[in-house]
């Protein structure tokens, strides 16, 4: 399968031709055989390649990773929204209560290390060339 | 994120609903916020710069283009518009995988319900290499891939994905675009009045569904070639109570007799069809269509009308969105393309309708009493204030 890259748009396109003829081959062998009980998963690769605008496809690739972790952070605090919708209404929790809330010292000091420790983890790629310079 | 309104529509967990509320967001921030941005950039620095070099103003959209696609704010437009529409299709896999046998249950159980609409298919049909080779719009599978017998998940897919796609501006049935246009033929031309009503390239028939609503009378056909979107097509309009009759069949070749018709419409699909399939397609439109009757397309305005911005704006979709009709398609003339397939030009008509679920019909309806230009930055574009363009001819 040969796959050919076409200039575009300051980026690079994929376009794979061949592969749109074969995967349409296997499909349709694939859909004669298909009898009542034979169920196959939804296909998710888009056939035609993707755009890429970057001078380096990687940031555009590194850009929608990070989008995608935006859309699991905003997840959460959908989740944790309707968490503390469902204690006011079960009366365990008062409107407000979490934003007035207040950790004890002992927990604070707990936290504080624990975000330490999630900082360093964030960036420890960048660490990686701190301690390569120190190695030599 | 927009919830279907009918019983076909996915259970979904509260994580998959917050996904895709999180991408209909995006999706408003990169069309409305963002795309506002551009402009400006563009008039500040972009257009300026072209002058400079060129002692003269951009001519056309592929000018516009050239000269933005080095532009940084382009590049992150453009990398989150991708990114933003191959999510709203992944948002949708997961609950879609889960809920294909039920899926299947509900629509056969719509299937045998009143009203009595009807669905017909055909064995051994073959769809367009058109249809068949490209995910068009990013979509995984299209509208044609099936998985299985009597498959209906690309319908599924589909409908959810535009609830996400749309960000509310297609209505809360996704029939913003039938219901602003067929109450607006209603209210312009009075004396229409018709009996049997053609929709090409129907899909899964949100916007059929209207012209039911608007002409109850009527008989309305639906026609396209992908048999999952047909099948889903069937059981939403049963869902929905709305009778209508769907076949599988090629708008390039209809099996309907001449003469038959009191309107044939079409919304949203001449792009997506190559140019010596559009000509084919508006010969059939001519030959079913009664003398007196309407053939209408909603369409994305064409680039001669718009200014070279504009063009380059909505061209934006046929270089990086897999859409390789939607240029060539709007490159060409509307008033030509009816002469050519055999409408006479002083029948030629071309509306720019204000979107009803946004403006209201008594905007709609008050637009129906005047003429309006074509060359407006929210003409057939998705985003706030949408103004829906059709053209067509009289036969
Ligand atoms: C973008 S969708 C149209 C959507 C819909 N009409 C709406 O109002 O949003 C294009 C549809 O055209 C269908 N199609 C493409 N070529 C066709 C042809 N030659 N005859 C009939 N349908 C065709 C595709 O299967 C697809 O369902």
């Amino acid at each position: 399968m040969s796959t050919a890259h076409r200039k575009s748009a300051g980026g690079t396109r994929r376009v794979t031709k061949d592969r749109v003829a074969k995967s349409r081959t296997v499909k349709k062998s694939a859909a004669v055989k298909t009898e009542e009980s034979s169920r196959q998963t939804m296909r998710r690769t888009i056939r035609g390649g993707r755009s890429y605008f970057f001078g380096d496809p990687a940031i555009d690739k590194v850009l929608n990773m990070v989008v995608v972790l935006g859309s699991e952070v905003w997840t959460l605090r959908e989740r944790l929204a309707a968490m503390e919708a469902i204690q006011i209404k079960r009366r365990q929790l008062k409107s407000g209560e979490i934003d007035q809330f207040e950790f004890s010292a002992e927990d604070e000091a707990r936290l504080a290390s624990e975000r330490k420790e999630f900082i360093d983890s964030l960036f420890r790629i960048l660490q990686e060339q701190v301690a390569e310079s120190r190695r030599a | 994120m927009l919830e279907l309104k009918h019983e076909l529509k996915l259970n979904k967990t509260r994580d998959e609903k917050a996904r895709m509320n999180f991408v209909s967001g995006l999706r408003a921030h990169v069309l409305n916020d963002m795309a506002a941005g551009m402009r400006d950039i563009y008039s500040a620095d972009v257009e300026p710069e072209f002058r400079r070099r060129n002692r003269r103003a951009p001519k056309n959209g592929p000018e516009v283009h050239k000269a933005i696609k080095t532009n940084e704010y382009f590049k992150f437009y453009s990398s989150l518009r991708v990114t933003a529409q191959d999510m709203v299709w992944q948002s949708v896999f997961p609950p879609l995988e889960r809920s294909r046998p039920a899926l299947k249950q509900t629509a056969a159980r719509l299937a045998g319900k009143k009203p009595r609409g009807t669905l017909s298919l055909q064995k051994n049909f073959e769809v367009p290499r058109y249809v068949s080779a490209i995910d068009v719009h990013l979509m995984a599978g299209n509208y044609d891939g099936e998985y299985e017998t009597d498959d209906l998940a690309a319908g599924s897919l589909y409908d959810n994905g535009l609830a996400v796609f749309s960000f509310g501006l297609m209505g809360q049935n996704l029939d913003d675009i039938g219901q602003s246009i067929a109450g607006f033929i209603k209210r312009k031309f009075s004396d229409l009045r018709p009996k049997k009503i053609l929709d090409l390239g129907c899909t899964i028939g949100h916007n059929t569904g209207s012209w039911k609503d608007t002409y109850p009378e009527a008989e309305v056909h639906g026609i396209d070639v992908a048999a999952p979107c047909l099948r889903y097509a069937h059981a939403r309009a049963q869902a929905q109570n709305r009778e209508v009759h769907f076949h599988q069949m090629n708008a390039e070749s209809l099996n309907f007799p001449d003469n038959s018709f009191d309107v044939v419409f079409s919304s949203m699909f001449l792009h997506e069809v190559p140019k010596k399939s559009i000509e084919k397609i508006m010969k059939e439109a001519h030959r079913v269509l009664k003398p007196g009757g309407l053939m209408l397309h909603m369409e994305l305005p064409p680039n001669d009308q718009l200014s070279p911005y504009d063009a380059f704006y909505l061209d934006w979709d046929s270089a990086y969105n897999n859409e390789p009709f939607y240029k060539p398609f709007r490159d060409l003339n509307p008033q030509e393309v009816c002469k050519k397939a055999g409408f006479s030009t002083k029948k030629y008509v071309q509306f720019v309708i204000p979107s009803v679920g946004w403006y209201g019909a008594e905007v709609r309806d008050a637009a129906a009493d005047q003429q309006q230009s074509v060359d407006n930055d929210k003409t057939g574009r998705l985003t706030d204030g949408v103004l829906w363009y059709c053209f067509g001819a009289f036969k």
